[in-house]
């Protein structure tokens, strides 16, 4: 018997179809599986008493401790501003014809992604061991600033300086990516319009190259937040370094590191939500496949869900 | 298409299985250099043979173990450092433990660890002894037992030319020193740090280095005004700087050497008969004598004898 032979009794009109949705039994056996591995590891963690929770606990919120939280995210912010201007700068100047001006860019590049960041962080903390004193000014002419390095380069600068520049190398190269992914049809038109190379890349390639290179300028925002670490080597007092002074005391080590590690997931789960809605504002207009908001694709659990 | 999966599969396993044996094959111990050391020969210690009566104390686990696992953060000469080879352990406190083994019936490894993670590597049990220049004080009594083997004080040494003086711990007030993390010396300096300011002077401003190259590369690049170090270290630093650096006021604190055994260890009476034994056969005087530290010998070695 077809369905369309079936009439409402009542009503004369066809009867709605029976649609029942598709049973999907392997996605709750598979949901069902890591629920249950990790409700087992998450129960092995939180009753295990070496962890020492209860230390945890009382260090977590130890104004040495949030201090340090304060120091990490002052200088994760302010290095990638620096990593990200000089990364501009140097990925388009590596896109110049001049060769010498592409030249020097790609020699800055292979310099501070070949030599590692604790060594360069240690040149800079102790760069007057190099240059006593450090004159600004003129090349091979007369110098304005005259001063003693120790006194120009203060620890944070030093900080800022190791993880800025190196950083500039890493996101020129994350930038030239975005330049190379935008049409060359886009630069052909712009020149065509009589548009200076400059005012290409500022109005027409740079803003369409912003939806490449957000995601993995987002990534490297995360590890900068894990890299500040580094600079607990030069003595400065960030998340890290203020752990270790505590349990260098007390020899607490374990539960201090978890007290760090915390809070640098607290940090890092921040970014992720900030990188979210600065990459939705820029992919407006790209793919519709995004759009669906997040409830809808959580709740498409049962099966493919409407297009909206 | 099926040939093509299969060639790639066995190149893949084939990687794997080069990856499995290299990493199995660098036997290295856990640890910030991870740099182990076969116990071979340094300084100019004779070998001395098993003494029957100090066999019989060493606990049986050990026994039938045969080896001595000890740690030394080697970055101190010439109690522990890494020789021209690039990877063994040498130093006063190497050649007294190989000498005390041997007593003992029992061979020694020295395993290079940063400083701070030693005394918790020992509560956690990776390691039977921890010989590192460690002043044995009572705050560390409460995690490790000592059994001491030699008398330190601490002292100051500065750059030789616009370097500064100092005749004691009170001098500190408004001075920058450099210190290696976790030692005697970081806490003694952050203590009279506290003294200065509850007194109305400047605070001492406390630079803690992962180890002690990193404060004296401080020290020389001016960032700090003078090293605090053991004694027997900083006359050592002097000594290999060709007149860069000098000692400073008198030494402070002297106080004793421990060898850190974890709590119940069973190694405490052992390690004491041991090195009785080679203090009265003249070998202890022996292994001091060339590192030049003779004048640090003490007489009567204890068990957890700190002094302050």
């Amino acid at each position: 018997m077809s369905t369309s032979e079936l009439t409402d009794q009542r009503t004369g009109r066809p009867e709605e179809i029976k649609a029942v949705p598709v049973r999907r039994p392997g996605r709750w056996i598979a949901a069902f599986i890591v629920l249950v591995i990790a409700a087992s590891i998450i129960r092995s963690v939180v009753t295990n008493k070496r962890f020492e929770w209860h230390v945890v606990g009382q260090y977590l919120f130890d104004s040495r401790i949030l201090h340090g939280v304060l120091v990490t995210l002052e200088l994760t912010v302010l290095s990638m501003i620096i990593g990200i201007v000089l990364g501009v700068i140097l990925a388009v100047m590596r896109q110049s014809p001049n060769p010498i001006v592409s030249g020097g860019s790609w020699v800055y590049i292979w310099f501070f992604r070949g030599t590692p960041l604790l060594v360069q962080l240690l040149f800079w903390y102790n760069i007057a061991a190099l240059f006593p004193s450090i004159d600004l000014g003129i090349p091979f002419g007369p110098s304005f600033i005259h001063a003693h390095a120790n006194t120009l380069i203060t620890p944070l600068a030093a900080a800022l300086l190791g993880l800025g520049l190196n950083e500039g190398a890493y996101m020129a190269e994350i930038v030239r990516a975005g330049i190379i992914s935008v049409d060359e049809g886009q630069t052909e038109a712009a020149q065509s319009l009589g548009m200076t190379r400059l005012m290409t890349m500022r109005l027409i390639v740079l803003p369409q190259a912003m939806r490449v290179i957000l995601p993995p300028t987002g990534n490297e925002t995360i590890s900068m937040l894990k890299n500040t670490s580094l600079v607990s080597v030069i003595a400065y007092t960030e998340l890290l370094y203020s752990a270790q002074q505590i349990y260098d005391v007390n020899y607490q080590t374990i539960p201090l590191l978890i007290v760090a590690s915390i809070w640098y997931l607290v940090m890092t789960s921040i970014a992720y939500v900030g990188q979210y809605f600065i990459e939705r504002r820029f992919g407006r207009g790209f793919t519709r496949a995004q759009q669906g908001s997040m409830r809808a694709r959580w709740l498409s659990f049962r099966g493919p869900e409407k297009v909206t | 298409m099926r040939k093509r999966f299969v060639a790639a599969l066995s190149v893949l396993c084939a990687l794997a299985v080069v990856g499995c044996g290299s990493s199995s094959s660098s036997t290295s111990s856990s640890g910030a250099s991870g740099a182990t050391s076969s116990s071979s020969s340094g300084g100019t210690a004779t070998s001395a043979s098993a003494n029957a009566s100090v066999v019989k104390l060493v606990p049986a686990s050990i026994k039938s173990k045969g080896t001595l696992t000890v740690a030394s953060d080697a970055s101190y000469p010439p109690d522990e450092f890494i020789a021209s080879d690039g990877h063994t352990v040498i130093g006063m406190d190497p050649d007294l433990m190989k000498a005390l083994g041997a007593i003992m019936g029992l061979k020694v490894k020295v395993v290079n660890q940063t400083f701070d993670s030693i005394i918790p590597g020992l509560a956690a049990g990776k390691y039977n002894v921890g010989a590192s220049s460690f002043t044995d004080t009572k705050e560390r009594e409460k995690t490790v037992d000592f059994v001491t083997y030699l008398t330190a004080g601490e002292s100051f040494f500065t750059k030789t030319s616009g370097g500064t003086t100092v005749s004691g711990l009170s001098d500190l007030c408004g001075r920058t020193v450099a210190v290696e993390k976790g030692t005697t010396e970081e806490t003694d300096a952050n203590t009279q740090s506290g003294k200065c300011t509850k007194a109305g002077k400047a605070k001492v401003t406390v630079l803690s280095f992962p180890d002690q190259n990193g404060a004296n590369l401080a020290l020389s690049s001016g960032r700090a005004q003078l090293g605090f170090a053991d004694s027997p270290v900083a006359e050592y630093q002097v000594k290999k700087s060709n007149g860069t650096f000098k000692i400073v006021g008198p030494s402070i604190a002297n106080a004793p050497y421990g060898l850190a055994v974890a709590k119940d260890s069973g190694l405490t009476t052992p390690l004491l008969s041991a090195l009785q034994v080679l203090m009265k056969n003249g070998q202890y005087k022996a292994i001091l004598t060339p590192w030049g530290i003779e004048a640090g010998a003490i007489a009567n070695p204890k068990i957890n004898g700190a002094i302050s």
